[in-house]
């Protein structure tokens, strides 16, 4: 079948780096077709460039067997191209439909509501979805907000769909109803292009496949010619296929509390905690899962100290500052760093009033220079040199820094955010490595991840966030489905997958389920 | 008393019309993300402008050539604002202050010219006065005055139901958005600051030419200010701007009355002029909601990495 | 190639010059022999020694409100109120001076006094700011108005000189004046002490925890937070302290040059937001900057008296400076964070 959209050659570097490199791709109309690959190996600069927002250095593209050059969003909407953004890009206070009438109206003038409809509401029933009109776009669950990212993609008379890790956000259930849409959307000969590097959700809704390692192509052809593990071998390369030796050590129960939950309820920047308990003891790692918006904001900040609860009290060992208590903090260029100073400073953040890197309120800068070098050197920062500005590093030794400040000598209680979000696979691990390590050397940690694989592979327990209440997923004795039931909140009905087994992901070591 | 009443009615419109049209200047800047605290100096450039038009003009075109003036004034100045702001992403408020400071040196430097050559008196019958439409007397208002009130109401309307208004009102809010709707964020950005300047600018014309007929360079006296109030005051609506600029009016009116019936015997008639901003601080101390500004109000677009 | 630690420097210079360059091209165009505007502005700059003494006497309080700008300004408190707090620190050592009997301590004592107004004025906003929420941008401007229709009222009313029917209170006795250093001029001990003023906020900012907490603060206090940074309270801390230069400064010019108060305001507290960005928020910056404006005030009166330049045209130069700097330093840090990134994430 003729490709609607075909890109060829497309080669694209960011200064010195070779982010694609004559990469290829045809989709075709009625398809779902993969694009796999790890953080970091040019699935967004792909989508990007095919949705206008980069041009590429050079390569060819064409769309209906006809060659166009993308200059922009608008062009490659013109051409029928829709993205949906890994990040959502709506107005929280504008309507469901002010937004639509923002992404697809045309002209300035008076805004007519029938006419709206008409265009927006077919696509949407055809979908079997009931979107609230009306409601502000900030009131609606990820999910939600997700559809009208889509029927905004929609609207233009879409030929191709592209989402980029559209998963990474949602609940099980919620995902697996995402990828029944998808299937539905590729019935009615729209070409779906899926981003992920889940292997499990490639396999259960794709029928082509696109394979990147580190911005060449390393695989594209029928999804059915290939099994998971040889996926995995492609996706991650031979040698650095990941293995994770299982590590069950649950903490004794007499083991100190290093934080505890009574009854804790807070309303903290629109997000709701309700009559949250639970504890966090000394030598185990509690995850705790949920969709983004669960009530994980309010959560945190009432651990750490930094919201009071409305009722119930926060029991923790150390306060902010304390070499006790260490922070991850979910976004590290706004919570954890101060880009615009040094390696150094940033280090010893922590220091600042501390014999001996403080006297009498007058800091020592030898003092903070070698103690600066000794933790670049333990914690592997790259490039190792305490005078550069945190902005110059890279995202995964920007988190090095964090972790180094945060985790150097021993803290006795451990709360990170989502602490691997952006970096690739090596930064991951020595992330993971590093918060095993701390529970190795008796730290309580408390583990807020959105990616449940993840949080899976490591925790002794997992409680979970849903609707803003906090309840023990029963974890290890539990399964995964479990979990995402807790995590799309129990109390609401929501129906259970069509085809579940198809979106449980690769069986891992650890993962305990049955 | 009802012609007490009527008098002072009268007034505080009379005041209040220079708050709407340099508040709903604001709004529309604010609404777009941009935040102007200069706004004090593009109401001065609207001031010497529209005088230094209308002197030019004469009695036969002082008050277009008034208008004008005041309006081109009011744009130049935010537009240097814009381009400091909206493209080279600088610090809105300490832009701000810097046009704050440009605009008054320009004014009083134009304002020493004008005297210089004797042109510092505005031409006579040029329709710079109240017009009177019969009937009770707070109908009696200056010609700008009921354009003001046609311009808020256009504002209000355009913002709710236009998706110009729509594209305004994202701006502020989720500019990406509008982004990948294909709308060019900066280029809107300059054009809401521009229209904030020319809407400021009719309030700097309505100061000098109609209200007081003169200039002095400090006229707009903090008024700039004090509208930087009543928008947060009235939580970025037009309804609420509207409520607070009659309000604010009617505190002016009320404090000129006492002024005029002779309490200025026991307290100075400045504290009576300092009333407006008490006010003022005192309603953001007391009505003051959080989060309620858009979203990315001062925040430049797009934000570094 | 400029060394990058004196990238700022470059920045503020050429904005300078610039600025300056350009007013001149302006008074050009409207008549005045570039020439003789440069020469008379040089003369009466920098052209004999009274001149210099002048131009150093300009320099002193604006020192001292471009350093309590920058206080505040570089831990994220954006205090704008400088002129209030300037005149409330002129009024409340003024009075001091006119109530308190004549003994030895009595000038540190009415200074402190004075310090103590501009700390209280700004505490108003520091207090608004932490209790309810006003954003202390707007509080201070607000409250600059507020002072200066108080001031206008204490001249008028309380303080006023029954001698006089000018708006104005009498002179203050000889013991409440700073000395004189050079006789025949009114360069006095309060400029050397703003000096010395400058070089300990220098210490601090450099060389102390306290220091170091406020520079990160300002750069992100989300962060600050998260490492135990007492966020709020330092801001509000620094905000009085702020207050207190800026007040110091109001009591030193009427102890130093005026003796007396007015209600004609100087605007010193808002040249002195001019004179912490130019300085680029640092002390030794914000030195040369306020030399720098004091010999353009002085060199401009200079060219007002003998050529007719309209002495406003100096706001605009000012004006055109800071927006020059601003606009430099954006760039120059787009630039410098453009050649330290890396491709995108994915």
């Amino acid at each position: 079948m003729l490709p609607v959209v075909a890109l060829t050659g497309i080669r694209k570097a960011f200064a010195a780096t070779l982010a694609l490199d004559d990469v290829s791709l045809a989709l075709a109309p009625g398809v779902v077709h993969g694009v796999l690959g790890e953080n970091g190996a040019g699935k967004s600069t792909l989508m990007h460039i095919l949705f206008g927002l980069i041009q590429p250095d050079a390569g060819r593209i064409q769309v209906d067997g006809r060659p166009v050059v993308l200059a922009s969003p608008a062009v490659a909407r013109g051409l029928g191209i829709g993205l949906v953004h890994q990040h959502f890009c709506l107005s929280p206070s504008l309507t469901v439909l002010e937004n639509l009438a923002l992404a697809v109206g045309e002209g300035f003038g008076l805004v007519r509501r029938r006419d709206l409809l008409a265009q927006v509401a077919p696509a949407a029933a055809a979908l079997g979805w009931e979107m609230p009109w009306d409601a502000p776009a900030g009131s609606l669950s990820v999910g939600g907000q997700q559809r009208l990212e889509i029927l905004k993609a929609l609207a233009g008379g879409g030929k191709v769909l592209i989402l980029d890790e559209p998963t990474a956000v949602l609940a099980p259930q919620e995902a697996a109803e995402l990828l029944r849409a998808l299937r539905r959307l590729a019935a009615t000969g729209m070409a779906v292009v899926f981003i992920s590097h889940k292997l499990a959700e490639i396999e259960s809704v794709c029928d082509e496949v696109t394979i990147l390692r580190r911005g060449r192509l390393v695989h594209h052809g029928p999804l059915a010619d290939l099994d998971r593990a040889r996926l995995a071998t492609l996706m991650v390369g031979p040698a650095a296929h990941p293995a994770i030796p299982p590590d069950p050590r649950p903490a004794g129960a007499q083991a100190d509390i290093r934080l505890r939950f009574t009854g804790v309820s807070l309303t903290c920047e629109g997000q709701r905690l309700s009559d949250a308990s639970f504890t966090v003891r000394a030598g185990e790692i509690v995850g705790v899962a949920g969709v983004d918006g669960n009530g994980q904001g309010a959560l945190v900040d009432a651990a750490l100290g930094l919201a009071a609860p409305t009722s119930g009290t926060v029991a923790r060992s150390g306060n902010l500052g304390d070499r006790a208590l260490a922070v991850i903090p979910g976004d590290r260029r706004r919570e954890g760093l101060v880009t615009a100073l040094s390696v150094r400073d940033n280090l010893l953040l922590k220091d600042r009033r501390r014999r001996p890197y403080a006297r009498w309120g007058w800091l020592a800068p030898a003092l903070w220079r070698r103690k600066a070098v000794r933790l670049i050197r333990r914690f592997d920062v790259r490039p190792a040199d305490a005078g550069l500005p945190v902005a110059a590093l890279s995202g995964g030794n920007q988190q090095k820094v964090v972790v180094a400040r945060e985790l150097d000598p021993r803290p006795r209680l451990v709360v990170a955010v989502n602490p691997t979000r952006g970096l690739d696979l090596a930064a991951s691990a020595a992330v993971m490595d590093r918060l095993r390590a701390a529970r190795a050397a008796g730290a309580g940690v408390l583990l807020v991840h959105s990616d449940l694989d993840e949080l899976l592979e490591i925790s002794d327990r997992i409680l979970v966030c849903a609707a803003g209440r906090v309840s023990d997923s029963g974890w290890p004795a539990t399964t995964r489905e479990r979990i995402g039931r807790l995590m799309l909140d129990a109390a609401s009905a929501i129906p259970t997958a069509v085809r579940p087994a198809t979106v449980r992901p690769a069986a891992k070591p650890g993962d305990g389920a049955p | 008393m009802a012609e007490l009443v009527s008098g002072v009615a009268q007034s505080a419109l009379t005041a209040a019309v220079p708050l709407l049209l340099a508040g709903t200047g604001e709004l529309v800047a604010e609404r777009a993300g941009v935040l102007n605290i200069g706004l004090e100096g593009l109401i001065l450039a609207g001031c010497i402008g529209g005088f230094a038009g209308a002197v030019l003009g004469g009695t036969a075109g002082g008050l277009w050539l008034g208008v004008g003036g005041a309006v081109v004034a009011g744009m130049l100045v935010a537009g240097i604002f814009a381009v400091a702001v909206v493209y080279a992403r600088v610090d809105q408020i300490v832009a701000g202050m810097a046009v704050n400071l440009l605009a008054f040196g320009a004014a009083g430097t134009i304002w020493h010219a004008l005297q210089d050559a004797g042109r510092d008196s505005l031409p006579s019958g040029a329709g710079f006065d109240r017009i009177a439409l019969g009937g009770p007397i707070v109908f009696d208002q200056y010609g700008l005055g009921w354009l003001a009130l046609a311009l808020v109401a256009v504002t209000g309307w355009m913002l709710a139901k236009t998706r110009a208004g729509l594209v305004l009102r994202a701006l502020g809010e989720a500019p990406e958005a509008c982004a990948v709707a294909g709308i060019d964020v900066l280029r809107w950005r300059f054009a809401a600051v521009l229209a904030c300047g020319a809407l400021a600018g009719l309030a700097g014309a309505y100061l000098s030419i109609m209200r007081t007929h003169s200039f002095a360079p400090d006229m707009s006296g903090g008024l700039g200010f004090l509208v930087l109030a009543l928008v947060i005051f009235g939580r970025w609506r037009i309804g609420g701007l509207v409520v607070g600029c009659l309000g604010f009016g009617l505190i002016d009116a009320v404090q000129q009355q006492l002024q005029g019936a002779g309490a200025a015997g026991a307290v100075s008639y400045r504290l009576f002029q300092a009333l407006p901003y008490l006010a003022a601080l005192f309603a953001l101390a007391v009505f003051r909601g959080r989060g309620n500004g858009p979203a990315q109000l001062g925040r430049p677009w797009p934000e570094e990495r | 190639m400029i060394p990058p630690r004196f990238h700022g420097v470059a920045l503020a210079a050429g904005s300078a010059a610039g600025a300056v360059a350009l007013a001149i091209l302006g008074l050009w165009c409207a008549g005045f022999a570039p020439l003789a505007v440069i020469t008379t502005w040089c003369a009466g700059a920098f052209g004999n020694g009274t001149r210099i003494a002048l131009s150093l006497q300009e320099a002193g309080p604006l020192l001292l409100t471009g350093l309590a700008t920058a206080l505040a300004f570089r831990c994220g408190v954006l205090n704008v109120g400088g002129e209030g707090q300037f005149l409330a620190g002129a009024a409340l050592f003024t009075a001091a001076a006119l109530v308190l009997p004549v003994v030895g301590f009595a000038l540190p004592l009415a200074l402190g006094l004075g310090a103590a107004a501009g700390a209280a004025w700004a505490a108003i906003a520091a207090g608004l700011a932490r209790w309810r929420g006003v954003p202390v941008v707007l509080s201070t401007i607000l409250l600059n108005i507020i002072a200066v229709a108080v001031l206008g009222a204490l001249v008028e009313g309380p303080l006023r000189d029954p001698a006089t029917t000018a708006p104005q209170s009498a002179l203050v006795a000889d013991v409440f004046h700073l000395p004189v250093l050079v006789a025949g001029t009114r360069l006095h001990l309060g400029i050397v002490l703003a000096f010395v003023l400058a070089g300990v906020v220098w210490l601090v900012h450099e060389r102390t925890s306290l220091g170091f907490e406020a520079k990160v603060i300002g750069l992100n206090p989300a962060a600050a937070l998260r490492v135990g940074m007492p966020v709020a309270a330092r801001q509000m801390q620094l905000l009085v302290a702020s207050g207190a230069i800026a007040g110091l400064a109001g009591a030193a010019q009427v102890a130093g040059v005026t003796h007396f108060l007015s209600a004609a305001t100087t605007s010193y507290g808002y040249a002195g937001i001019v004179v912490a960005l130019l300085g680029r928020l640092h002390p030794v910056g914000i030195a040369a900057a306020a030399l720098f404006m004091g010999l353009l005030d002085t060199g401009g009166r200079a060219c007002e008296k003998q050529l007719g330049v309209p002495h406003e045209l100096g706001d605009v130069v000012k004006g055109v400076m800071v927006l020059g700097v601003l606009i430099a330093a954006a760039w120059a840090a787009r630039r410098s964070a453009a050649a330290h990134q890396g491709p995108a994430d994915g």
